[in-house]
């Protein structure tokens, strides 16, 4: 069980880049929509739609993470 | 935690060696989800006149916001796509945050109020049921269907055949791969999303048990539910609008 919870605590490093990601994303709509305010709606979805594609990065990592503890592993 | 990942399994059949699952709590939910969602159907549809009154008011104003929403999108093919886009918002918005109502009595309380031993069985907890691998991925295969679906019926199953090689054959390749990576994003992330979302409640509820949750609660189950119910079908969308407006565009 010990090596197993390193491994999945390991797997779920990949929310570094997905929170990275969203960050980036999220900044550099805020920068457009300073810049172009009747764009708003626009760049929300966008952004939205980003977030959720970058998000899932991290929720692979979760989901393996998951796998991880929760199968059971033969031997 | 173990409960809460693996699915509580009421009834199941035995094939051959193996027991097979029937009816899991995420069943049961989701058949509590429908029968709340087919009442306020009922009631809110009933005297329909052209000047709305009361409840129809509601149901406008649901039908409208959806409507605009899948508008954005399909533009004028939204009439067709916009009752099936809509049903599984509406479904999903509810079965995500029906983790807020969590709040049934469990059998061993059950058996003492009532002194009825035989009550001490019952469970039932009121997870949202998307927090089930099995039914994400039921959903998002029925995503894919709609989508190749409308592929046929805009090009016809000789020009759904023709994408594959056309702008090179390599795009064949892409195209087949873009059909199992669709669906395998569409229903891994809402499954992470709420699995993640009910883990997390389920430890606040350990650890602080009065006044935290609640605030955590609002963005968990309420604000998380929402948003993945609203990438789901917003992500369906695209795939449909994808599917859709290529021939338009070929035509111009």
């Amino acid at each position: 069980m010990g090596l197993l919870a390193i491994a999945a605590g390991i797997a779920v490093f990949t929310g570094v880049g997905a929170g990275i990601g969203i960050g980036i994303a999220t900044g550099k709509a805020a920068e457009g929509i300073s810049r172009q305010p009747e764009a708003s709606g626009k760049i929300m979805t966008t952004t939205i739609l980003g977030a959720a594609l970058s998000e899932a990065t991290a929720i692979y990592g979760f989901v393996v993470a998951l796998i991880i503890l929760f199968v059971k592993w033969a031997g | 935690m173990e409960g809460i990942v693996a699915p509580h399994v009421y009834a199941s059949v035995t094939l051959g060696e193996r027991s097979v699952p029937l009816i899991t709590d995420a069943v049961i939910v989701t058949w509590v989800v429908m029968a709340i969602i087919m009442v306020a159907t009922l009631l809110l549809t009933r005297r329909l006149r052209p000047v709305p009154k009361g409840g129809q008011k509601v149901a406008e104003t649901i039908v409208s916001l959806i409507e605009g929403l899948v508008k954005d999108q399909l533009g004028h093919h939204y009439r067709t796509y916009a009752p099936y886009l809509g049903t599984i918002l509406i479904f999903l918005v509810l079965a995500n945050i029906v983790g807020i109502f969590d709040i049934l009595p469990q059998g061993p309380a059950l058996a003492a109020v009532f002194h009825n031993p035989a009550l001490a069985e019952f469970e039932l907890e009121m997870h949202p049921p998307t927090k089930n691998l099995n039914v994400t991925l039921c959903l998002a295969v029925m995503s894919l269907v709609v989508a190749v679906g409308a592929e046929f019926r805009q090009r016809g199953v000789r020009g759904w055949l023709r994408s594959f090689y056309r702008p090179t054959p390599v795009s064949a390749f892409v195209k087949l791969l873009d059909y199992i990576v669709r669906p395998m994003s569409l229903c891994l992330r809402l499954f992470g999303n709420m699995l993640g979302g009910t883990i997390v409640m389920a430890l606040m509820y350990m650890a602080l048990p009065l006044f935290a949750p609640a605030a955590v609660g609002i963005y968990f189950d309420l604000f998380d539910g929402g948003m993945q119910a609203y990438v789901f079908v917003f992500l369906t969308m695209i795939y449909i609008a994808e599917a859709v407006e290529t021939e338009d565009e070929m035509k111009q």
